[in-house]
């Protein structure tokens, strides 16, 4: 079976990706490794999603639901419960291996293939927590299933390492259903997640937020017993007499996602060091020739509406390249990060694309009230944008047009705060 | 009433009990944890040494060379993987180039086939050692296994064979009355026998002491601190590569692993500790710096987990592997630190010969030398997948995507001689839960798993240790 | 004085209120608007879960229409704990209508199958 876009992930990016691929004629195929479409949305039961896309409040699996119904009537293929394996690509045709209990281990094949995988969460062993290893230690994201898909706590007397939402979200949601939530530790002198939720999930409850603290000691032989924050200084490095002790049965890690990419391995596409995703031109197209990538497979999101209309911008290219046979470049032009900006997203730019301009998506590295970003080309300054309220847990998106080009040499994105 | 009891089923005892299973004998295996292999064999380099190390005429010496050849029949017969990658010993400097040379001339001695291999031969095969090596020592017999594997196959082996295993028991007295020996555990059982093999590993000395008054040796536990990198960092060295040896230890080595990964430790710092199996910053650092010394640009952005292990050395350097002088009958199998691992067979054989220097062994008729591992859906051929998947369904259900590990994998491992029955112990047989995201996706499945093959409540179903639940009340039910 | 820092927008003024409801340090008349809803009358949306049967999931997610006083919250979720819905259930059914009298109703916010 040959189809024209395969869509690998039935969450909200594989949902607006494949809802604007869609056209009549077209064969699409969308897999699903879970028994139901709608992703990690389906256990993120807090509202505060759709501002931007459905200019409205909605929870997790709100959002969710509205993207599945806008593709359950659409003539296409959706594989669930089926997990993809490995993807390999001959000439310009892709082999997707794929496993289910009704056919076991099959293949299909496609011209275009969309990865929305989504993302995993960092554990203890890739941020090398000190001290002993006992049960009672978990990322955030998997107590949060257990809570609220399962209907199970994790634990009764919690401390949460990392103030990114999910940290912030559960640290509420534990203590609503009964747990003891002691505190929040957070590396950073500021938190990562939104005022909002500092004060509705933290304040609200008394929860006490450590800035600029991290964990210096875990024990427990078998479960959780007690963990020690320490404050640190300016170069993270923990303050000796500063130490706290806690008393729990559970720490929550809420301390960063990276892209779930490991499927891909085998193409060899280039992978950025600064996302842990791929590297992708204007098209959302990674350096393998009609694969493209979007949502928290490509780079880790703060909004859902992000995933969403990027992921929509990835599926229109994918479909083009579809029917017109190639989207290739004749030549690519580097987008940098530059001063306090952490990524720029496209990576590359082809310059001579019949486009009049595009949205680059960026982060920047610290917090300000504000400040200028510059974008340069080569030495030249060729465009400024003023912003207000950069923060590095949220993406700023800038657009840059094509007129504003004076020549062929890369392109530099810098942001300079005002003092 | 037992013949044998042995006190611990780490990689030393599974083997000795294997050994025992051969005969007309009534033999239990206790240990204290809730699944097998849970001390020094869970957490080691996993390297089968060639035995170039070992001081001369030691009983160290003479067990590693010895335990290396027969690896091979374990292999065999029980399906032990066996990675026959060999070794590199590299110098840098006029000081470790003598090291080299002392430790070929020890090498030769003890029986060990050593070669210098010329440094163009030893940058293309591992074009990541230090540019500054000078000199390579090439140690062919080196090989690598999967340690806990070796201890549940000969377990398995062994009770398949009649032995009879109990894990989640303690000892906390033993007492002699005549040749009859009681033994009592923390969980309040009671068993007779009339030997024991005291294979406790960091434990033995603990051991010795509910019997003897002056027990021989003295343990000096020494915690070893390592970095696992991701399988997509195999082939970054195909060899185990070894610095030379300083004062400082064997010093910090580069191990590939079975099953991809890379290892990069240990450190050795001695600890009063038993059972503190704590990371420490320092510890990590100081391995990632020695490492460095010996391969370049190791890519530390490839860890997914840290560990620690804690080696049962005692005192003296050489193993101790007697018989009691105090109490007949009683025997220690003590400080088997490396090259334990590679030594277990040839320690179980050396057993062998104490007891039949003591008593009549009477060979089972019935006895079978041969365990079949449970193939994982992941090792099997194409047409193998096929067919297991017409077969059971379940085979088709894919749990763990990092590691390929599916249901039936993972209920094979639940229902296995040895059965797993934690979460943990499901991630040491069928690997779920082992790869990049250790478990953030595959770890509540596998949870129902156990609770539906156990038929258990999920709040009962242990992460790895009794009384350790995964999720601990359920929410929205009146007390 | 009460402190206090305002969510409305994201500049997040940090306010101070004093025993006679002046608000200050706040950048816009919203914030004065907020600080003083927080002191008399505090409110909150609310997400939780209810126990469904014959689902896929033990639990079916559940959100307060509007917002409802800020201390009836453990209330609430003690009256969530007496509710079980069998499948199916569509999104938006009415779990608890018109909860402690506020006009607000507590309903599902997922569609679960058999």
């Amino acid at each position: 079976m040959t189809y024209d876009i395969v869509i690998i992930g039935g969450g909200a990016a594989g949902l607006a990706a494949l809802h604007s691929a869609y056209e009549d004629g077209l064969k699409i195929l969308l897999i699903e490794r879970e028994k139901t479409l709608g992703g990690i949305l389906k256990q993120c039961i807090h509202n505060g999603f759709g501002v931007h896309h459905y200019k409205e409040e909605l929870t997790g699996p709100e959002y969710a639901e509205r993207g599945i119904e806008a593709i359950q009537d659409l003539d296409i293929d959706v594989f669930t419960d089926t997990t993809v394996i490995d993807i390999s690509k001959k000439k310009k045709e892709f082999t997707l291996s794929m496993m289910n209990t009704v056919d076991g281990e099959f293949d299909v094949k496609a011209k275009a293939v969309i990865m929305s995988t989504g993302c995993y969460e960092r554990t203890r062993g890739q941020i090398q927590l000190p001290g002993e290893r006992p049960a009672g230690i978990m990322p955030a994201g998997s107590a949060q299933r257990y809570l609220n898909i399962d209907g199970y706590l994790v634990g009764k007397k919690v401390f949460i390492l990392g103030s990114g939402d999910i940290g912030l979200i559960m640290a509420r949601r534990m203590k609503l259903e009964g747990a003891d939530v002691l505190g929040v530790a957070e590396l950073m002198p500021y938190s990562n997640g939104l005022t909002r939720n500092i004060v509705q999930c933290l304040h609200d409850f008394d929860i006490p937020l450590y800035l600029s603290h991290t964990i210096t000691n875990i024990k427990g032989k078998k479960q959780l017993e007690q963990i020690t924050i320490s404050e640190v200084d300016e170069r993270f490095v923990p303050i000796a007499g500063t130490e706290k002790h806690f008393d729990v049965d559970t720490l929550l890690l809420s301390v960063g996602l990276v892209p779930d990419i490991k499927m891909f391995d085998s193409l060899n596409m280039d992978i950025s060091p600064l996302t842990k995703g791929a590297i992708v031109d204007q098209f959302f197209q990674t350096s393998v020739e009609g694969l493209f990538a979007c949502g928290n497979s490509l780079h880790v999101h703060d909004l859902v509406d992000f995933v969403t209309q990027e992921s929509e911008k990835a599926g229109e290219y994918a479909k083009q390249y579809v029917k017109e046979g190639s989207l290739r470049q004749k030549k690519l032009t580097s987008v940098m990060p530059g001063d306090r900006v952490r990524y720029v997203l496209p990576q590359k730019i082809d310059l001579t694309a019949d486009q009049e301009g595009w949205t680059f998506a960026l982060r920047a590295t610290e917090n300000a009230q504000r400040g200028t970003f510059k974008i340069y080309q080569g030495d030249a300054l060729i465009m400024e944008k003023k912003a207000r309220f950069i923060a590095p847990a949220e993406m700023e998106h800038i657009e840059v047009k094509k007129d504003l080009l004076v020549s062929n040499e890369p392109l530099k994105i810098s942001l300079e705060v005002l003092a | 009433m037992y013949d044998y009891l042995v006190i611990g089923a780490g990689v030393t005892g599974a083997n000795i009990a294997r050994m025992l299973s051969k005969y007309e004998l009534n033999v239990i295996v206790l240990d204290k944890e809730s699944d097998i292999g849970n001390g020094a064999t869970l957490a080691n380099s996993a390297i089968v040494h060639s035995g170039h190390d070992p001081k001369e005429d030691t009983l160290k010496a003479k067990l590693c060379v010895r335990g290396n050849a027969l690896y091979h029949e374990l292999e065999k017969n029980l399906d032990v993987p066996l990675m026959h990658n060999g070794a590199y010993l590299l110098a840098s400097d006029e000081e470790s180039e003598a090291q080299l040379d002392t430790l070929f001339n020890r090498a030769k001695y003890n029986g060990v086939h050593a070669e210098f291999v010329p440094l163009e031969v030893a940058f293309k095969e591992e074009p990541n050692i230090a540019k500054d090596t000078t000199r390579v020592l090439s140690l062919p017999s080196t090989k690598i296994t999967y340690p806990w594997e070796v201890a549940l196959a000969c377990m398995e082996n062994a009770v398949s064979n009649g032995v009879t295993y109990k894990g989640n028991q303690t000892v906390n007295s033993i007492q002699k009355d005549g040749d009859i020996f009681t033994v009592t555990t923390e969980e309040g059982d009671v068993y007779e026998t009339k030997h024991i093999i005291n294979a406790a590993g960091v434990f033995v000395e603990k051991i010795a002491a509910m019997i003897e008054k002056d027990v021989p040796y003295k343990i000096n536990p020494r915690r070893g601190e390592y970095y696992v990198l991701d399988r997509r960092t195999k082939g970054f060295v195909n060899r185990t590569i070894y610095p030379v040896p300083s004062v400082r230890g064997k010093g910090v080595l580069l191990v590939p692993q079975i099953h991809g990964n890379i290892l990069v430790g240990p450190n050795a710092i001695e600890q009063d500790s038993l059972d503190d199996y704590s990371n420490t910053p320092d510890g990590l650092r100081w391995v990632r710096n020695e490492a460095s010394r010996i391969v370049q640009n190791i890519p530390f952005d490839q860890i997914i987990r840290t560990f620690t292990g804690i080696r049962p050395s005692i005192y003296q350097y050489d193993f101790y592997i007697e018989e009691s002088l105090e109490v007949d009958n009683f025997f220690h199998v003590a400080g088997i630190d490396s090259p334990g691992l590679t030594a277990a067979p040839a320690i179980a054989e050396y057993v062998e010969e104490i007891l039949k220097g003591k008593m009549r062994l009477v060979k089972k008729e019935s006895y079978d030398p041969k365990r079949r591992k449970l193939v994982l859906y992941n090792e099997m051929t194409k047409r193998q997948q096929q067919k297991a998947f017409d077969e059971d369904k379940r085979y088709g259900n894919l749990i763990c995507k990092c590691e390929k590990i599916t249901e039936a994998d993972v209920v094979k491992s639940i229902h296995s001689p040895i059965p797993a029955t934690s979460v943990k112990a499901i991630k040491k047989r069928a690997r779920a839960g082992a790869g990049l995201c250790q478990g953030g996706y595959c770890e509540h499945q596998v949870l129902k798993l156990l609770a539906r093959e156990l038929e258990k409540p999920l709040t009962q179903v242990d992460y790895y240790h009794p009384s350790t639940p995964l999720v601990k009340t359920e929410t929205k039910v009146k007390p | 004085m009460k402190e206090m820092i305002c969510i409305v927008c994201p500049v997040g003024c940090h306010m101070s209120v004093d025993s006679n409801m002046n608000v200050f340090n706040n950048k816009c008349k919203r914030g004065e608007v907020y600080a003083k809803k927080e002191l008399t009358n505090p409110t909150r949306m609310v997400t939780s879960t209810v126990r469904i049967e014959s689902a896929l999931q033990a639990r079916i997610p559940v959100k307060t229409m509007d917002a409802i006083p800020k201390g009836k919250i453990f209330e609430l979720m003690e009256m969530l704990a007496d509710v079980t819905l069998k499948a199916p259930v569509k999104r938006g059914h009415v779990v608890i209508e018109n909860v402690f009298d506020t006009g607000v109703d507590i309903v599902t916010t997922a569609s679960l199958t058999e």
